[in-house]
């Protein structure tokens, strides 16, 4: 390996006006990840104008900043606010926010601050070395192999959410039953739209994540706020102590790999990876009823893999041409904009901007370390605030942040309906998670497997027949029936002294009932 | 505390600028309602900001085209030209605004060919956009589209790829583009048995072909070039009467003896009504930013070709081309909607 380009491109990001556009970044970045509603893609789509005059380098290096600014700053609402800016910090809410009730949120900020540090260094160096041999791995996977990755998915929907396993899969049905809504992709048949054209397109996530956590979570605050006080008094250490960095460490590490491994994946990987990073942790903890009620390790995992996951998820559109999501859609064309065309020619046309931005990554992540790390606790002060004016504000900025996406009405009263039921499921005692993470997944499925049969012919074997495809459905076979095995075993040798009978199904050893916060 | 403040004072500029938009956009109707009967039939004009829409999100060539056509008119009339995006429905939400929008000139918008000359063949009639429901102003570029294969198939033209003789999967960017007319016109054209794999749009489409999950795939030249030259796909035809000049060495499916030509084409257009003289100085800073070397090196950069010709011209060709696409749906017995 040839290192004199990694080299310059280091000259290039150390130059002070790439610093600074690194830093303005990262810095914006990590304020829109904070303010709840407003994401980065539609931050980066409206700053695409302003990097018409600037350097191709410095541009891409401060809308790359945005980015990984913004899964840190997500993080933060995710725990202090239970307000998931983006898809991938949903499984955050579960843990950091339960942290935060029991006062601990700083500990939950600090070690989401140094697991994303770590997950995204890991992705980095990884991204740096294997970024040219990972190209044709990727391209590996198709429709067979997605759609078989989506049904995983929603199995382990299924294990996640602090509801009970009833309501997480009534919740995931109809996340799945949403995802259906537009016009089909295959057939140019309506389903759902009641001859409404804003519903051709099917609905789009944002609407729906910040109805039901947005808009949901201030509905039932505002009933709930008399009763007890929402907020944690203050964040007290920031910095995790020793046992909960002992505790973190083999999440963060497998965090990392879950991470750069799926989020390579063209078609976004961000999402599953903090899902999956989660259900591994639960899986593998020796007391899993921990989960869902304030174990840091739920924390570590899921926002070191989505860290890690937003910086692999650069390799396809850098070394393929091909965004791997929204966000990546809207660095591709700034870069067109810049007259460059993403491409596998890319590193050889312009090293400047490919190692350049490369390198940039890792002076962003030690720029966010070294914010996170102090601002926490200003952005805690947040908290403080009384929910009657904090409550209203929010929601303001959730309808500005979701008009300015697609500059639709039409999308602001989509959340107040996703509002309305995410009130009314937070009342009766469903978690919105499952539904949300199930919504995202039920679109790649569909059109995955329906695409993987007009390729196999209508043949549904060849499913089987790839080994991908085929090592991922007998893994879900395998997910799915250990724990009735283990069951099985375990009546037959009669229950082992001090474990509850249980009666209902419960495949996993979650807790049911008892975490049902409503009740 | 400060940092409420802060927050407050964001939101408040935030809100500020909301009620900004939303007194411009009632001063927009208002000046329609009055503009009907407005003796200076848009002499004057223009006086504020035109508002583009796009029916694109931002990124993809429809947004990349108007966003440089708005930055050369916006300069030559000398008032602001704000780009908006509104995707959905594949163009067809924004038609529908434009539709109903003030004919007074403030609305504009670069709209695809697709939408009105193979869309329709698509979807429900009560959804097909009609040309007839807007002023055509003036066309902008053609981005004609490639067949392209894996190199793994070995195949270097269509009479190749129908030598093989099997069953083909072709990859298409979605029901009612042109990339699957193309395709299916080809297919039927040539007697090769075949089945669409419809793709949300370019980049998983160009996923599938570079990782051989399909055999073929038609693409807007602009997707394909970058790998073409880099030798990771094999490019088999151009659907245009002559060559294009971004692939010189690729033939028509014309000369392969397929006369299949669907190209993909963008135009400004305003609502039904607009004056002529708010038309006449819409295309004379169209013609302008033509002109202009900065705009010449957009079309090299995104391989368009430039089709600037009158709005007359233009909705002549988009009718010509709807007859023509539906005639010869109906010869083949294809239909776009049913993926057969």
């Amino acid at each position: 390996m040839d290192f004199t380009p990694i080299i310059d491109g280091f000259g290039i990001v150390l130059q002070p006006t790439n610093l600074l556009y690194c830093l303005v970044g990262v810095v914006i970045g990590m304020l829109i990840g904070v303010l709840p509603g407003l994401g980065p893609a539609a931050t980066i789509a409206i700053l695409l104008p302003i990097t018409y005059g600037i350097e191709p380098v410095s541009a891409i290096i401060m809308l790359a900043g945005i980015f990984y600014g913004a899964q840190y700053g997500g993080t933060i609402t995710s725990v202090l606010l239970r307000l998931p800016g983006e898809a991938s910090s949903v499984v955050t809410v579960f843990d950091g926010f339960a942290m935060a009730k029991q006062g601990r949120a700083g500990a939950a900020l600090g070690i989401a601050a140094i697991g994303s540090f770590i997950g995204g260094t890991v992705s980095i160096i990884g991204l740096s070395v294997l970024a040219p041999v990972v190209a044709g791995y990727a391209l590996d996977f198709g429709p067979p192999e997605y759609a078989a990755l989506g049904l995983l998915g929603v199995l382990l929907v299924s294990t996640v959410g602090n509801g009970g396993k009833l309501k997480a899969i009534i919740a995931a049905a109809i996340g799945l039953l949403i995802a259906t809504v537009g016009r089909d992709s295959f057939t140019g048949a309506e389903r759902f739209t009641f001859g409404n054209l804003n519903l051709a397109d099917g609905i789009d996530f944002v609407p729906i994540a910040m109805g039901l956590f947005g808009l949901g979570e201030i509905l039932y605050n505002l009933e709930e706020n008399h009763k007890k006080v929402h907020a944690p008094a203050k964040v007290t250490k920031v910095w995790p102590s020793r046992q909960d960095l002992s505790d973190s460490k083999g999440a963060i590490a497998r965090g990392s790999g879950i991470g750069f491994g799926l989020g390579v994946l063209p078609g976004g990987g961000a999402v599953l990876s903090s899902l999956v990073a989660y259900a591994v942790e639960k899986r593998r903890a020796k007391q899993p009823e921990r989960f869902g009620r304030g174990a840091i390790e739920g924390v570590a995992a899921p926002e070191t893999a989505n860290n890690a996951a937003a910086t692999s998820s650069f390799i396809p559109l850098l070394t393929l041409g091909i965004p791997a999501n929204a966000t990546m859609a809207l660095m591709f064309g700034a870069l067109l904009i810049q007259g460059v065309q993403p491409g596998p020619q890319l590193v050889d046309t312009h090293p400047d901007i490919f190692w350049g931005v490369i390198n940039s990554m890792y002076i962003g992540n030690i720029l966010l370390l070294i914010m996170s790390i102090p601002m926490v606790g200003v952005f805690v002060r947040i908290l403080k605030v009384r929910p009657a004016i904090l409550a209203p504000i929010t929601a303001l900025i959730t309808m500005l942040g979701v008009y300015t996406v697609n500059n639709s009405v039409f999308d602001i009263y989509l959340v107040i309906v996703f509002g309305v039921i995410g009130y009314l499921m937070k009342k009766f005692g469903f978690d919105p998670g499952p539904m949300v993470l199930a919504f995202v997944l039920g679109t790649l499925i569909e059109s995955s497997a329906r695409q993987s049969l007009l390729i196999f012919g209508g043949d549904p074997t060849g499913f089987l027949t790839r080994p991908i495809s085929g090592t991922i459905l007998a893994a879900i076979v395998a997910v799915a029936i250990f724990p009735l095995v283990r069951r099985a075993i375990r009546a037959k040798r009669g229950e082992p002294a001090g474990a509850p009978a249980p009666t209902e199904a419960s495949p996993a050893p979650v807790p049911d009932r008892e975490t049902t916060e409503a009740k | 505390m400060t940092n409420v403040r802060t927050r407050t004072r964001i939101a408040s500029v935030a809100g500020a600028a909301a009620l900004a938009l939303a007194l411009s956009a009632c001063g927009g109707v208002k000046t329609a309602s009055g503009g009907g009967g407005d003796a200076s039939g848009g002499s004057d004009y223009p006086t504020k900001s035109i508002e583009m829409t796009v029916g694109a999100s931002a990124g993809g060539s429809s947004d990349l085209i108007s966003r440089a056509m708005s930055k050369g008119m916006g300069q030559s009339l000398g008032v602001a030209m704000p780009v908006v995006n509104k995707p959905g429905a594949n163009g067809a939400l924004v038609a529908k605004a434009l539709q109903s929008a003030a004919p007074d000139g403030y609305s504009i918008a670069i709209q695809n060919a697709s939408l009105f000359a193979i869309t329709p063949l698509a979807v429900s009639e009560s959804e097909a956009v009609k040309v007839d429901d807007f002023d055509i102003v003036y066309g902008v570029s053609r981005d004609d589209y490639v067949l392209a294969t894996n190199p793994k198939t070995g195949w270097k033209s269509i009479a190749d790829m129908k030598a093989a003789g099997k069953t083909i999967r072709y990859g298409t960017t979605g029901v009612g583009t042109g990339a699957q007319l193309n395709s299916a016109l080809t297919f039927a054209t040539a007697g090769i048995k075949a089945t669409a794999v419809p793709f949300d749009g370019g980049a998983p489409n160009l996923t599938a072909l570079l990782g051989a999950q399909v055999d073929v795939s038609t693409m807007q030249v602009g997707e394909a070039i970058e790998n073409i030259r880099a030798g990771k796909l094999v490019p088999l035809a151009v659907f245009s009467a002559d060559r294009v000049k971004f692939l010189p060495d690729v033939p028509t499916a014309k000369e392969q003896g397929f006369d299949v030509q669907v190209s993909q084409y963008r135009f400004i257009t305003t609502p039904k009504g607009t004056p002529q003289a708010v038309k006449d100085k819409l295309v004379e800073a169209a013609k302008k930013t033509f002109a202009t070397e900065e705009y010449k090196k957009f079309n090299e950069q995104n391989n368009l070709t430039p089709l600037e010709i009158p709005g007359s011209e233009v909705a002549t060709k988009l009718k010509a081309d709807l007859e023509s696409n539906t005639a010869k749906l109906k010869e083949f017995g294809i239909s776009l909607a049913s993926n057969s």
